[in-house]
């Protein structure tokens, strides 16, 4: 078993290994970002005009500078914003978060609670139905729900804006601000939910199902517990573990897990900034984003490692209990 | 209390707190009344994000040109009359000096307050004599003369017909007290690149919200613009955003016209300016047989492809490419009606016959054709490809055995670039600008660059007739060319034209601006609606 050095080594690698992949696979894409933006464009470029167009973009020094440049924290410029591809992800990362990060604590918490209360009524007619219903509900694709929501609450009521992150360049105050912004996340954000609420009630169900028979609740309940500590503080605990595994898996997914939504609702973030990337061949900007959503799966799983710890001390890291 | 009249209670609270936050959420929607239209524009787009509008940092495609149109002006421009002043007051072409004398507009100044003169006209053609502008060719120019202050000639080496539609209308005049001092304009992106003539200034661009602010310039000197203000948005589903009122403009599918006509939206329709065709590997065989290319011109039926992939919302192209609302469309055309017989007698003559499978073979060799697609944007909107299965059964249904192969649109274009293909449906506007589309769609020697180019030489008189057209500077005598251009296209079917959408865009006339797609297109031939004629006092 490791200790927490060989551990810690193990993630350099892991993350030296991410950051080789994120620098060469996407040249492995067919095309370039002058035959993405000129080729089937309204300008028709002479074959020496393109050398020079290539030549002029020609930037890459190999893996070698790739990693020095990033030691001094510089991702590169962007071929077609022009801008570094650090401010870049930075701009688009609080809309990803905010849609996705909030969805997913949302979806988790309220499929927790969800879950654990059918569990608790099984066999009665609301965990019948809902299970019914949520495994439905289940099957039906974001841009289903999405589409839908769209149609009625911003086409045909008008009650909330049909697309952006926010009305752009009016004079607001923090309040109005944050009214507005709520205003433009309520439907993409009610898209996740209904598609992400339900995998998280039926795994939570699941795992409470699972332990309810357990020897261990009678004690509990011998001793005179009240039943909300039963069911939460002895029973639901054994819930937690699954449930982190999959709020760091999804999580993972950050980056091109809104993609429709964010296309549907014209949301900002970092998968539409990805998806118009790829079409435009614009290396240094999907290196970028690729590299970054790899070191967030890779900080996801060190951050799970120490909560799995934490939700259950049988668990044992770096060759202890912690 | 029982447990069951608690549990209701709990659930009433829950709806209560949902009305509650859903009625906080939906509290100040866009009222959108006419004087805070009239203050300002917004324009929604399907991508957002073109580039920032100056000429070395927009994308190169229509709508990257249109924002960066609304800063940096042209000598003449396009309106809805064709080619109107601009910088520029008047012009003529001096046949003996073979050049253009352009008298320039006094009042003109440039954002920073700064007089518009002969010089900076001079100094633009240097520039990008230097530093090209892909959106013109100096090939043909030989030098600007500054006569005075507001008068400059610009000489070509030799004739050049389309030099209005071509650079008059296109070149964006550029101030050279700003960028003289500029040793790479391809990276200047200083607040000071974005300087221009034009009615409105540049204010921002968020590459992540996919928007733009221009603020109307004042000191225009055609009168200070209709709107204050102009913002475009990206918004992916344009009839919500207009029936919000979030937006005053947007490109629509067809299907939403008859909806947003009854809500009060003004719709426009454009002319034929951009069709879908079929490219063709004519630099392989089969393909490389006339008589080929002219069996899968009667082998599909195009009438068919428009109704069931675009719903009935299309016309048939021009075999000959230009399109049937230019000046210098000819009616004489040759055209290929849909007819399966004539198709394979065609193939019969060129050996081919049916196999045992009943696919058509020739000398035992199965005939295979692999159909290429992928998503195509036209006017800043991209669509799903719905054309290939259709074409796919036509030509199954005539024996010729179809693989159609569906890739993201950077694969596709990479492989036709390379010839790596048999056959791919692609598309382009500018069919209704200047003739000079011919020569870009045709000939390699134009259009080596394009993956819409056919980069057909295998007619020598095609080829030589596409040269002259340009240096025609009698209209009659460059319509006589265009005709007889036309006629070779539809005979040699380098490529085949299929049909030519409909567009259209709805507008909120309450705005008070009357947008329209301009005739030939803007500048060069963009089939997009945003006109700057629109916003002009």
């Amino acid at each position: 078993m490791l200790t927490w050095r060989g551990h810690l080594l193990a993630y350099l690698l892991t993350a030296l290994v991410m950051v080789y992949l994120s620098y060469r696979l996407p040249g492995w894409l067919p095309g370039d970002f002058v035959t993405a933006m000129y080729a089937d464009s309204h300008v028709v470029l002479g074959a020496e005009q393109e050398a020079a167009l290539r030549e002029r973009l020609q930037v890459d020094g190999g893996f070698g500078s790739y990693l020095l440049a990033l030691a001094r924290l510089d991702w590169g410029t962007s071929h077609a914003f022009r801008v570094p591809v650090s401010d870049l992800i930075l701009n688009a990362l609080p809309w990803t978060l905010l849609l996705m990060g909030g969805a997913h604590l949302l979806a988790t918490m309220l499929g927790f609670v969800a879950g654990v209360e059918a569990a608790w009524r099984r066999g009665g007619r609301i965990e019948r139905t809902s299970v019914g219903g949520m495994t439905v509900l289940q099957g039906v694709p974001e841009i289903g729900t999405g589409v839908l929501l769209l149609m009625v609450f911003a086409y045909h009521l008008g009650w909330l804006p049909a697309g952006g992150g926010a009305t752009l360049y009016v004079d607001h105050g923090f309040a109005e601000r944050a009214l507005d912004v709520l205003r433009h996340l309520a439907l993409p954000l009610a898209t996740l939910l209904l598609a992400w609420f339900p995998g998280n009630f039926l795994l939570a169900r699941a795992s409470m199902v699972l332990v309810l028979g357990q020897s261990f609740l009678d004690t509990a309940r011998a001793k005179g517990l009240p039943p909300i500590r039963v069911r939460y503080a002895h029973a639901a605990r054994n819930v937690l573990l699954p449930m982190a595994t999959r709020f760091g898996l999804r999580f993972a997914f950050m980056v091109t897990g809104a993609l429709v939504v964010e296309t549907i609702f014209s949301y900002p973030g970092l998968g539409t900034l990805l998806f118009n990337a790829i079409g435009a061949r614009d290396l240094p900007l999907i290196q970028g984003i690729v590299l970054f959503s790899s070191l967030a799966v890779l900080g996801i799983n060190l951050v799970l490692e120490s909560v799995y710890a934490r939700l259950d001390p049988r668990v044992r890291v770096y060759g202890r209990a912690l | 209390m029982n447990l069951v009249q608690h549990r209701r209670n709990g659930s009433n609270w829950i709806i209560r707190v949902g009305l509650a936050l859903l009625l906080t959420l939906t509290a100040g929607l866009p009222a959108g009344s006419a004087e805070e239209a009239v203050s300002e524009i917004r324009i929604a787009d399907g991508r957002g994000d073109w580039g920032q509008p100056n000429p070395y940092l927009h994308y190169p495609r229509g709508s990257g040109y249109v924002r960066m149109s609304w800063v940096f002006d042209t000598l003449v421009w396009k309106g809805e009359d064709g080619f109107q002043p601009a910088l520029a007051r008047s012009w003529v072409f001096d046949s003996e000096m073979q050049a253009f004398v352009f008298e320039l507009q006094p009042e003109a100044r440039w954002h920073d307050g700064e007089p518009v003169t002969a010089e900076d006209v001079a100094f633009t053609i240097e520039l990008f004599r230097e530093h090209p502008y892909y959106w013109i060719r100096l090939d043909d120019v030989s030098h600007a003369e500054v006569m005075d202050t507001h008068r400059v000639a610009i000489h070509l080496h030799r004739p050049y017909a389309p030099f209005i539609p071509d650079i008059g209308g296109t070149m964006p005049i550029m101030p050279a007290h700003i960028w003289r001092e500029v040793e790479d304009p391809n990276t200047f992106t200083g607040p000071a690149a974005f300087i221009g003539s034009g009615p409105y200034r540049f204010v921002d661009f968020d590459p992540v919200q996919s928007s733009y602010l221009y603020e109307a310039f004042p000191d225009y000197y055609l009168g200070e613009p209709k709107a204050g203000r102009l913002v475009y948005l990206r918004a992916g589903q344009a009839i919500a955003a207009l029936r919000n009122r979030e937006v005053d403009l947007a490109s629509i599918r067809p299907e939403m016209v008859e909806p947003l006509q009854r809500q009060g939206f003004e719709i426009v329709q454009d002319e034929r300016g951009w069709n879908k065709k079929l490219m063709i590997n004519h630099r392989k065989a089969p393909f490389d047989e006339r008589a080929f290319r002219q069996a899968l011109a009667h082998a599909i039926d195009r009438q068919a492809i428009i109704d069931r992939s675009q719903r009935g919302f299309g016309r048939p192209a021009s075999f000959g490419l230009l399109s049937p609302d230019h000046d210098l469309y000819s009616p004489d055309t040759p055209d290929y009606a849909h007819d399966p017989e004539r198709a394979l007698e065609l193939l019969r003559q060129l050996g081919y016959g049916p196999g045992p499978d009943g696919f058509l073979q020739k000398d035992g060799e199965p005939l295979e054709v692999e159909l290429l697609v992928s998503n195509i944007t036209a006017g800043g909107q991209t669509a799903a490809d719905r054309d290939g299965e259709v074409i796919k059964a036509q030509l199954e249904r005539l024996g010729i055995r179809t693989d159609l192969v569906n890739l993201e649109q950077g694969s596709t274009d990479t492989r036709i670039r390379e010839w790596n293909f048999d056959l791919a449906v692609s598309g382009h506007g500018g069919i209704a600008g200047d003739a000079r589309i011919l020569n870009e769609m045709i000939s390699s020697a134009h259009g080596a660059g394009s993956v819409n180019s056919a980069r057909f030489d295998a007619h020598p008189e095609l080829n030589r007739l596409l040269d002259a057209q340009l240096r025609a500077m009698d209209p009659e005598e460059r319509r006589g060319i265009v005709a007889q251009i036309q006629h070779l296209h539809a005979e040699e079917l380098p490529a085949i034209p299929l049909y030519y959408p409909d567009a259209f865009a709805a507008f909120n006339p309450d705005s008070g601006v009357r947008w329209f797609y301009t005739p030939g297109g803007i500048a060069k031939g963009i089939p997009i609606p945003q006109n700057k004629v629109s916003l002009f006092p």
